[in-house]
């Protein structure tokens, strides 16, 4: 069975067989391909590196990610439901009155931490990374800063003091608690009890001397910790919540720098790009011109013997997208190889998995599809002329 | 008696704007298996006939061209231009003065163009007949640009008879070549072309070499911009 016409597999036999015959001059061709594709690949590859690494740098501090919402306010469950079906919105959690949110702990050993903030917690908060949330009301997880005051470590027991002045009297409450986990240093730099939400709402009504709790589904909530899902969120979430007249504080300095320097790296490399493919271009399809021109009795000798007339405008196609890949190919291997050189030399100033150069697969196919498309462009106007030769060509001039 | 391979009545071309040059062919007609000379002084317009016969030169639609029981002035009234490369594959083969053959091919490949391109299955016996005939059988792998001017014009008849066309037009073939060469190169195309049953056209100024091989001549009359042809 046969996928082509055997005029068309013919027409791509004999215009390869004569790319291989001239491999001189298709050697030039491709060498100019690389020459031009090769440093804009590497050149693509610091581009995202730079900015791959200056990104996953900042994406390693989740506080990076984070909302801050400054003040009280009064937030209805609406206004979570709201913000929680977001695409932006990574981690939500409501958040009581910063007064109320404070306890004392003592640890098994005698020691104690006086004022640790509250900080509510569940499966999905960004500072907790590996680590399993409170999941229960008996249950926390320390700063690493409160657990270094108290001198414990995961899986101790300590007891919280809560108390509160009810009509002139003080009065404390002692909880039990098993400490379940302790953050990293970096993850949170005040001392902090990461709880439940349960334990947190509980602590605020007994504080409020609420002794029948509120139903959660109808409880308002002063602040909430939200975090963004990823860097470009961050801006959007806080306008929406300046928006609304919240007071609210990111990293945003930090995100924008990398955005500007994304932008200013891409700004530079299409304009090198266009400067490089469009000279590149001209010359090729100047380069395919010329080559029907010398070109102009085989190609009236294919005529002649038979070929139909789009033989004569795929045979300089056909080329060019021989060029494209073999240049495309040549220049894969040349970029791939600056770049381990480049990484490897920069490996001093890297964390592991960090590249100052990344060349991803995807970007080398869409480079390679580029250039085939506009070396198939470059080609019509050789395909052009060829398509006008007359076949009669063949028989006349000697 | 059997409809002629070619035949063309009051047939007329011109080219070249008001004072250009007029083509006009009375009759000619080339029957299978018969070889036809045609001959006239240089710059008459022969290769001019074998442009029209050849089907790559466009005639006047009026007057009658049939070829293979093709009807020819309709193709080029329809402007069927990729039915006429078709027509042209199937059933002519060309040996031109020189050249002829693709210099990116070997002379193997060379041989077997046409038959590709018309998807035909290969032809080991008929091959290997031409090229044992031709003596060419040491020369397969080189290049055109290996080859004396004799060896490509033996390879350039293999070229044009090796998918059999039904009528061969040979321009000049023996031009380029010196009398003891011309002489044998003419033989073999003749030969050949009988012995598979091929109609020949022959255009020549050398008129004592055709003599030789007894060919039916027609011959061209140029009276200032026109030339007329007939049987």
């Amino acid at each position: 069975m046969r996928l082509l016409p055997p005029a068309a597999t013919s027409t791509v036999r004999l215009a390869v067989a004569d790319f291989v015959h001239e491999w001189r001059v298709s050697a030039c061709l491709v060498l100019a391909l690389a020459a031009v594709l090769a440093p804009l690949l590497v050149l693509f590859g610091l581009k995202s590196g730079i900015v791959t690494t200056m990104r996953d740098r900042l994406l390693a501090d989740p506080r990076n990610l984070e909302v801050m919402i400054v003040g009280s306010y009064r937030l209805e469950p609406s206004w979570f439901a709201a913000l929680h079906s977001l695409p932006e919105t990574g981690f939500l959690m409501p958040r009581t009155r910063s007064l109320a949110a404070s306890l004392d702990l003592i640890g098994d050993n005698g020691r104690s931490l006086a004022g640790a903030e509250m900080v509510p917690s569940a499966l999905g908060d960004p500072l907790l990374r590996t680590l399993a949330p409170p999941g229960g009301q008996d249950r926390i997880l320390l700063s690493h800063s409160a657990a270094q005051q108290l001198g414990i470590r995961a899986d101790a027991s300590v007891t919280a003091l809560v108390s509160r002045t009810l009509g002139g009297e003080r009065q404390v409450r002692r909880l039990p608690l098993k400490v379940v986990g302790i953050l990293p240093e970096a993850a949170f730099g005040r001392d902090a009890a990461f709880v439940s939400l349960d334990l947190l709402v509980a602590t605020e009504d007994y504080r409020d001397g609420r002794d029948t709790p509120m139903a959660m589904a109808e409880r308002p909530f002063s602040s909430a910790r939200l975090f963004a899902r990823s860097l470009d969120g961050v801006a959007i979430l806080a306008d929406r919540l300046r928006a609304q007249g919240m007071e609210v504080r990111t990293r945003a300095d930090d995100i924008e720098l990398v955005k500007a320097v994304d932008r200013t790296l891409g700004f530079i490399f299409a304009m090198v790009a266009g400067l490089a493919v469009g000279g590149y271009l001209l010359s090729l399809a100047a380069s395919l011109w010329a080559n029907v021109d010398r070109k102009r009795r085989e190609l009236a000798l294919m005529r002649l013997v038979g070929f139909p007339p789009l033989a004569s405008l795929a045979f300089p196609a056909i080329q060019a997208g021989l060029i494209a890949l073999s240049g495309a190919t040549l220049s894969a291997g040349l970029a791939f190889g600056v770049a381990y050189v480049v990484n490897v030399s920069l490996a001093a100033n890297l964390n592991r998995e960090e590249f100052v150069c990344l060349l991803r697969a995807a970007d080398l196919a869409i480079a390679s599809g580029a250039t085939l498309t506009l070396a198939l462009i470059a080609s019509t106007l050789g395909g052009y002329r060829a398509a006008r030769i007359d076949p009669a060509e063949s028989l006349r001039d000697i | 008696m059997a409809e002629p391979l070619l035949d063309i009545n009051d047939l007329m071309c011109r080219r070249g704007g008001a004072d250009g040059f007029t083509l006009a062919i009375d009759s000619l007609s080339v029957r299978r298996g018969e070889a036809v000379a045609v001959t006239g002084p240089s710059g008459c317009g022969k290769s001019t006939l074998l442009d029209v016969v050849g089907l790559v030169l466009r005639p006047l639609p009026q007057g009658r061209f049939c070829l293979a029981g093709h009807d020819v002035t309709a193709l080029w009234s329809g402007g069927q231009d990729n039915e006429l490369a078709k027509l042209r594959a199937r059933t002519i083969g060309y040996v031109l003065q020189t050249g002829g053959l693709l210099p990116f091919l070997n002379v193997r490949d060379n041989i077997r163009l046409s038959r590709s391109l018309l998807g035909l299955p290969a032809d080991r016996a008929g091959e290997t007949r031409l090229i044992d005939t031709l003596a060419i059988g040491g020369l397969l792998d080189k290049k055109p640009a290996a080859l004396s001017i004799g060896e490509r014009q033996r390879v350039a008849i293999a070229r044009a008879l090796a998918h059999r066309p039904p009528l061969v037009l040979a321009d000049e073939p023996t031009a380029a070549l010196d009398p003891d060469h011309s002489v044998r190169v003419m033989q073999l195309l003749l030969a050949l072309a009988a012995e598979l049953g091929l109609g020949v056209v022959v255009v020549s100024h050398d008129w004592d070499l055709l003599t030789r091989f007894g060919l039916r001549r027609v011959e061209a009359r140029p009276t200032g911009t026109l030339t007329r042809f007939a049987n």
